[in-house]
C-alpha cells in the first residue's frame, strides 16, 4: 500500500457567517478503502465534499488528494478524483451523451472507458440520446455516477449515490462500489442513512455538528453499537414484557403507538423467542425496526443531552422516527 | 481526533492515467462552444444577425420614406452600402447591446441556475481555466455574430440596391470600391465596443448570477448611455462611455479624415473590457461554490446593489457632463457644414446634368448659432448659409440664404435640414428623368470633437 493515502484532511475548518459548518475535522482515506461518511442532514457532509473538492476554501486546516494540494496549479488535486456533491447536476439542453462528451473535454485523463460504456454500465445506454431535462431523478443519478467513472477515478467522492435511485439502481451501485475498491480505487460515501451504507462500507467517519464523533471500522462500530430493536406482537404481549426481565441482554417496552419493541444484544434474540414459546406466548410477529448501526448513528448524532439515560428500545425508537 | 487504519480491499492503487497534451483554457473553450451553439438562444441571435438585415431591407422596399434620422438614413434607396451603415448605426445603439447580453449574459449565471458548478469545477479544469475559456468562447461568438450581421447587411444592401456611390459625411462622393472598403472598416471598428459590452454582461452575469440581470444590464447601460450623450457638454465624460467607439467610424466618412475619437474610444473599449473582465476574475476567483438554498439565493440582493450603484453612477456622470474641454462648438460645425453644402449643392447640380469644372467652389459665408443658449455643445443649432451667386449685369452678385436646423451629437455627428423653399423637395428629377434623393433636403456631417 503506497505510504500516501488518497485523502488525507487535517484540521479542516469552514465557517459561514457565524456557523462552523466544519470544525476541525481530520480524515483520512486509504486506497481501496470505502469509508462512509455518516451524519444527519446539516452535520457538515456536503460542506466536507466541497472543501475535497475544492469548492469551497478552508478557513483553517490542509487537504491532500492523491498526494496533490488542491492549490497546486491546474487542478493537479482532482487528477484522478470524481464523484459529486448532492445531486449531480447536467446541463438540461443538451442529451446526457452530450453532457458525458463535454465533461470529458474537460478532463485531462485518457484510457479510461468509453461513454458508451459508462452509459452501458449505469443502464442509461437506450436514453443517452435523450435530453438531461426528461430524465427523472434516478436517471441523473444514474448519468452522475456515469460521469464519475468516465474519469478511470482512483478516488471517489460519492454524496448520497443511492438516493433517487430504484431498488434495482440502489443495487446496482451496490455492487459497483466494492468493485471499483477491489480495483484500488478509494471511495468516500456520505450519507444520512447508515442502513444504506452499512454493508457496503469498511470504515465509517460519523460527523454531529461539523466535528467527527466517530471514527473507525466498521467492526469497531458493530462491537460499541447497543443492539438491533425489533417490533414484536403476540398473544400475549404483557407476559412477554415479563419475560424479557428475565432475559439478560433483552430490554423490552411499549412504544408511544403502544407496539412492543425489544432491544437484543447480539446471541440473545433465540433464547428470548423460545422462552415465550415455552411460556405459551406466541409469537405472531417479529420485525426488525433498527439494526444496531442505526442505534450507534443515532446515539452518536443525536443533540439532545439525555440520549443516555435512554433506555436501549426507547433509543431505538428515536432511531426509527429519524429514519 | 485520531483516524483509524482501516482494512481495504486492493493492495495498491490503479495507475494514474496519462495525461492529454492540450492546453487547459482550449478545452474549456470547446466545450463552452459546443454549449453555446446548442443553446436557442445562440441560434436565435444567430437568425437574428442575418435575417434582421433582410427584414429591415424588405420593410423599406415597401415603404416609400427613409429612416432620415439615421446617419445616412436618406441614402438607403440610393446606395446599398448607406443600408450596411444604417444596421451599423442602430446595432450600436441597441443591437450589439442586446447581443451582448443575450449571448454573454447568462454564461456564468447558468451554471448557477443549472447547479452545474459543481460538474465542471470538479474535473480538471481549474477556475482559471474555465473563466478564461468561457471569455474566449463568448468573444468568438460576438465576434462571429458582428460578421454575420455584416455580411448580411453588406449583402442585401448591394443585392436589393447596388454598389452605386455613397455620399460620404462630407458631402463628396466615395467611389463604390472605396464605400466598400469603408464599411467593411467601420464593422471591423464595431467589434471592441461590441466585445466591451460582452464583457460587461458576463461581469454582471458573475456578480449577480441572475440570468436576467445578465441580459437585461448591457441593455440598461446602453439606454443610461444614450441618456447621457444629451447631456452636458464636455467631451471627456462622453468619450469614456462605454459605447463611445461605435462612433468612432464616422471620421472615416468625412473628405479629411479625423482618427482622434476613433483611438480614444478603441482605448475606452479596451480599458472596459479588461476592467469588466478583471473584476469578474476577482469576483469567480474569492467564490465558495457552496450549495445555494431558496432563500438565500444572492442574486436579487447583488442586483439591487448593482442598480443602486448604477443610479447613483449614472448621476454623477450627468453632473460630470460638463467637465473637460467643449467638443461642439460654433467654428466648429462652420468649419464642417460650410464645405459639405458646397459640395452637395455641386453634387445636386451634376444630377441636374449640369457641367460641373473641376475644383469648383460656391461663394458662401456661413453662421451657426443656438436660439436663447450659448453656441456650445449637443443640441439644436441653426446654420445660415449665404450663397453669393455672381449674376450677369447685376453688381456685384446676389446673395441667396439658406437656413438649416442642424441638430448636434455630442460625438460631433449632425443632421442639417432646411425648409423646401430653400433646397426643393426631398425627391428630385435628375438629368436623365430619374427620381433621385435631393442631397439639399437632409445634410449628414461629422467633425471631430477632440
Amino acid at each position: 500500500m503506497p505510504a500516501v493515502p488518497a485523502v488525507r484532511a487535517t484540521g479542516l475548518v469552514k465557517r459561514y457567517e457565524q456557523t462552523r459548518a466544519i470544525d476541525g475535522v481530520d480524515l483520512v482515506v486509504q486506497h481501496g478503502e470505502m469509508r462512509g461518511l455518516l451524519g444527519p442532514n446539516g452535520a457538515g457532509k456536503s460542506t466536507l465534499l466541497r472543501l475535497l473538492f475544492g469548492l469551497v476554501r478552508p478557513d483553517a486546516g490542509s487537504i491532500e488528494l492523491l498526494g496533490s494540494l488542491p492549490d497546486a496549479p491546474n487542478s493537479l488535486a482532482l487528477q484522478g478524483v470524481a464523484g459529486f456533491v448532492e445531486d449531480p447536476s447536467f446541463y438540461p439542453y443538451l442529451s446526457g451523451r452530450a453532457n458525458l462528451e463535454l465533461l470529458a473535454e474537460l478532463d485531462d485523463e485518457t484510457g479510461g472507458p468509453s461513454i458508451d460504456d459508462v452509459l452501458e454500465r449505469v443502464d442509461l445506454a437506450h436514453r443517452g440520446d435523450d435530453r438531461v431535462s426528461g430524465y427523472s431523478t434516478g436517471m441523473r443519478q444514474r448519468l452522475g455516477i456515469a460521469a464519475a467513472l468516465l474519469r478511470s477515478p482512483r478516488l471517489l467522492l460519492l454524496d448520497e449515490p443511492t438516493s433517487g435511485l430504484d431498488p434495482a439502481g440502489a443495487r446496482a451501485v451496490g455492487a459497483l462500489l466494492p468493485e471499483l475498491a477491489t480495483q484500488g480505487v478509494a471511495v468516500l460515501l456520505s450519507s444520512h442513512l447508515i442502513g444504506e451504507v452499512e454493508h457496503l462500507c469498511d470504515s465509517f467517519t460519523v460527523l454531529r455538528n461539523g466535528r467527527v464523533v466517530w471514527n473507525g471500522t466498521a467492526r469497531q462500530l458493530q462491537g460499541q453499537a447497543p443492539g438491533s430493536a425489533y417490533a414484536l406482537a403476540t398473544n400475549d404481549d404483557d407476559r412477554a414484557l415479563g419475560i424479557a426481565d428475565d432475559h439478560p441482554g433483552v430490554s423490552a417496552g411499549r412504544l408511544q403507538n403502544g407496539v412492543v419493541a425489544i432491544t437484543v444484544e447480539e446471541g440473545c434474540l433465540d433464547p428470548y423467542v423460545l422462552a415465550l414459546g415455552q411460556s405459551g406466548v406466541a409469537v405472531r410477529r417479529l420485525e426488525q425496526l433498527v439494526s444496531p448501526l442505526e442505534s450507534m448513528f443515532f446515539a452518536l448524532t443525536s443533540d439532545e443531552t439525555s440520549i443516555d439515560q435512554l433506555k436501549p428500545y426507547e433509543l431505538a425508537e428515536k432511531a426509527l422516527a429519524r429514519t | 481526533m485520531t483516524t483509524t487504519s482501516a482494512p481495504t480491499r486492493a493492495a495498491s492503487p490503479a495507475p494514474a492515467p496519462a495525461t492529454r497534451a492540450h492546453g487547459g483554457v482550449w478545452s474549456v473553450y470547446r466545450a463552452e462552444r459546443r454549449k453555446l451553439a446548442a443553446q436557442l438562444s445562440t441560434r436565435l441571435l444567430a437568425l437574428t444577425c442575418v435575417v434582421g438585415p433582410f427584414a429591415f431591407a424588405a420593410i423599406l422596399q415597401v415603404q416609400s420614406g427613409t429612416p432620415a434620422d439615421a446617419l445616412f438614413g436618406v441614402w438607403v434607396h440610393s446606395s446599398g452600402f448607406a443600408l450596411s451603415l444604417v444596421v451599423l448605426g442602430f446595432a450600436g445603439s441597441w443591437g450589439f447591446p442586446l447581443m451582448a447580453g443575450v449571448l454573454a449574459g447568462d454564461m456564468f449565471s447558468a451554471e448557477d441556475r443549472y447547479g452545474t458548478w459543481k460538474t465542471v469545477l470538479t474535473r480538471s479544469r481549474s477556475r482559471e481555466e474555465m473563466f478564461g475559456g468561457k471569455v474566449l468562447a463568448a468573444m468568438t461568438f460576438a465576434v462571429a455574430l458582428v460578421g454575420l450581421t455584416a455580411l448580411s447587411s453588406l449583402l442585401v444592401g448591394l443585392v436589393l440596391v447596388g454598389d452605386q456611390s455613397l455620399v460620404g459625411l462630407s458631402g463628396a462622393l466615395l467611389s463604390p470600391g472605396r464605400a466598400f472598403l469603408l464599411v467593411l472598416v467601420s464593422w471591423l471598428i464595431s467589434v471592441l465596443p461590441v466585445l466591451a459590452y460582452t464583457s460587461l454582461a458576463m461581469l454582471f452575469s458573475v456578480a449577480s448570477r441572475s440570468g436576467i440581470v445578465g441580459v437585461i444590464g448591457p441593455i440598461l447601460v446602453a439606454l443610461a448611455t444614450q441618456l447621457l450623450d444629451l447631456i452636458g457638454r464636455g467631451v471627456t465624460v462622453h468619450m469614456l462611455l462605454i459605447g463611445s467607439a461605435f462612433d468612432g467610424w464616422h471620421g472615416l466618412f468625412t473628405t479629411h479624415p479625423f482618427y482622434g475619437p476613433l483611438v480614444v474610444s478603441s482605448l475606452v473599449s479596451v480599458i472596459w473590457i479588461v476592467a469588466c473582465l478583471s473584476a469578474s476574475w476577482m469576483i469567480l476567483r474569492r467564490r465558495d461554490f457552496i450549495g445555494t438554498p431558496a432563500t438565500h439565493r444572492p442574486g436579487w440582493t447583488i442586483a439591487v446593489r448593482v442598480v443602486a450603484v448604477s443610479i447613483v453612477l449614472i448621476a454623477l456622470l450627468a453632473i460630470a457632463g460638463n467637465r473637460g474641454p467643449v467638443g461642439v462648438t460654433a467654428a466648429r460645425l462652420r468649419a464642417s457644414i460650410t464645405p459639405e453644402f458646397n459640395n452637395i449643392t455641386l453634387l445636386q447640380q451634376q444630377l441636374f446634368g449640369r457641367t460641373i469644372p473641376p475644383g469648383a467652389q460656391l461663394d458662401v459665408v456661413s453662421s451657426c448659432g443656438r436660439h436663447g443658449a450659448t453656441p456650445r455643445g449637443p443640441g439644436d443649432w441653426t446654420c445660415t448659409l449665404d450663397v453669393y451667386i455672381p449674376q450677369p449685369g447685376k453688381v456685384p452678385f446676389t446673395q441667396t440664404p439658406v437656413a438649416y436646423d442642424v441638430s448636434v451629437q455630442s460625438n460631433g455627428c449632425y443632421k442639417a435640414e432646411s425648409p423646401p423653399a430653400y433646397v426643393g423637395q426631398q425627391m428630385i428629377r435628375d438629368a436623365q428623368g430619374h427620381s433621385v434623393v435631393n442631397p439639399l433636403f437632409v445634410v449628414y456631417g461629422c467633425f471631430d470633437t477632440l
